[in-house]
């Protein structure tokens, strides 16, 4: 449901991604995992087409996301990285416009299940950044999307919020295909299937998760030393 | 579309922009009516109709430089070009919403006629081809102010840049102008100029030349923030 072929994106001379090549099904929870800088959030604009490739094809539901995305984004739900909200609407207005444009019929069941009735009636500047991390989420999940992209979903959440995030990435994963960037090793041995090595823009590693608790740190250094 | 259209417009009501600039754009021009009648002792809209493009050029760069630059600065341009829909309804429900703002702004002013109808007799045709005029002159100018929008993530950069054109592009057809500059030129940039164009409507003349000119230049502009958004670089 995602491919993308021999993907480069450059700006002006950097080379932000090289040659990225994966697919990805149904059923996968894909940690994608690189040290700052190394092309993830690039990638994320990339699949969802908010970024045109220099070079390459990106193809979701075998159609281009940036000519058919009038078909392919509605079956797309994305938190960008570092949630970008407007910031003086109330969560009520901002969700009632996502809900709008994807059509989504029971608000009400996102709501609950983020814990978010509280919030509900409150502009989105008074929140925290845990409940702002939810709305993002919540406008994610509107239109139950087969794909969910999450930049980087639990950065700067205190450990409790990252769990309740983490629990519902397992939860939601189960008929959809889950990308999620990181760079907290710990998160992809506790939620991901599969990982996603990235650095300096190339594809290090795509295989299933490693087993055993700390394989994916000892993996990750020895790849990013050797890169 | 219709969902977008209630997002932004809510936006502009929710910024302080968004009420006190048309207020006091009407207030204004009412203040200047009201000087004019009963100092001078002039009863026409004639004035009022020459003057508001010199207030348009303020208020409507003001009105509209958050509209694409915030949305940069701000990252929301991610979510809102990820969500399903096209650059042109993106555009148009930006435009529709702050034309929304500079409709009801231009219905505070009606107030001058109607209080000008009861101490003299107007031509009613006459004032609703102005108001059109007008109109369409404040949709140029927005659809120009918004792709101005587009190229910057700054806003204030978005508003200096959109209000030096404006005020510009408004110079072109003033007598200042024409006594220093040569007669061609000044044919030449009287042609470009809205003013002029303008003018025709407030003479309660709806040129085709004009409308022509107002809707090629509206569409102009559209296409170009359209085609800003689908760089995607």
């Amino acid at each position: 449901m995602i491919e993308l072929s021999h993907v480069y994106k450059r700006f002006g001379i950097k080379l932000a991604v090289s040659d990225l090549s994966f697919k990805a099904q149904q059923g996968d929870i894909i940690g994608f995992l690189g040290p700052n800088g190394a092309g993830k959030t690039t990638t994320m604009r990339l699949i969802t087409g908010f970024l045109k490739p220099t070079e390459g094809k990106v193809k979701l539901f075998n159609e281009n996301p940036i000519t058919k995305r009038l078909t392919v984004l509605p079956r797309v739900g994305y938190l960008p990285e570092n949630n970008p909200l407007p910031l003086d609407m109330l969560v009520k207005e901002y969700l009632d416009f996502i809900t709008e444009v994807k059509h989504e019929e029971h608000i009400e069941n996102i709501i609950e299940e983020l814990h978010m009735d509280d919030v509900y009636e409150k502009k989105i500047d008074q929140l925290s950044r845990g409940f702002k991390q939810r709305v993002g989420l919540a406008a994610a999940l509107c239109g139950k999307p087969d794909i969910l992209l999450l930049d980087e979903p639990t950065s700067g959440l205190d450990p409790i919020e990252q769990d309740v995030i983490k629990n519902l990435i397992k939860k939601l994963a189960k008929k959809r295909i889950v990308i999620f960037s990181t760079h907290i090793l710990s998160e992809i041995e506790d939620v991901a299937t599969r990982v996603l090595i990235i650095n300096k823009g190339s594809l290090l590693f795509d295989g299933a998760k490693p087993k055993g608790k700390g394989s994916v740190e000892v993996l990750f250094k020895k790849l990013i030393k050797k890169s | 579309m219709k969902a977008l259209y209630k997002k932004e417009l809510m936006q502009i009501l929710n910024s302080p922009v968004g009420y006190s600039v048309p207020v006091a754009f009407a207030l204004f021009l009412g203040y200047l009516f009201i000087k004019d009648v009963f100092v001078v002792g002039s009863a026409s809209l004639k004035p009022f109709f020459s003057v508001a493009p010199w207030l348009l050029f303020i208020l409507i760069p003001a009105l509209s430089m958050r509209s694409i630059s915030e949305e940069k600065r701000a990252n929301t341009i991610e979510v809102l070009m990820t969500l399903p829909l096209s650059e042109d309804t993106i555009v148009f429900s930006k435009l529709l919403s702050l034309l929304t703002i500079i409709s009801i702004t231009l219905g505070l002013t009606l107030s001058i006629p109607i209080v000008l109808g009861l101490i003299s007799t107007l031509y009613i045709p006459e004032i609703i081809v102005g108001y059109i005029g007008l109109l369409l002159l404040s949709t140029l100018y927005l659809s120009f102010s918004l792709y101005i929008s587009s190229r910057f993530s700054n806003q204030i950069a978005s508003f200096s840049i959109s209000a030096l054109i404006l005020f510009l592009v408004t110079t072109l057809s003033s007598d200042f102008l024409a006594n220093l500059l040569p007669k061609t030129v000044q044919d030449v940039l009287l042609f470009g100029s809205p003013i002029l164009h303008l003018d025709n409507f407030i003479k309660g003349i709806v040129d085709l030349r004009s409308l022509s000119y107002f809707i090629m230049l509206i569409v102009l502009f559209f296409k170009l923030t359209v085609i800003e958004l689908k760089k995607r670089s």
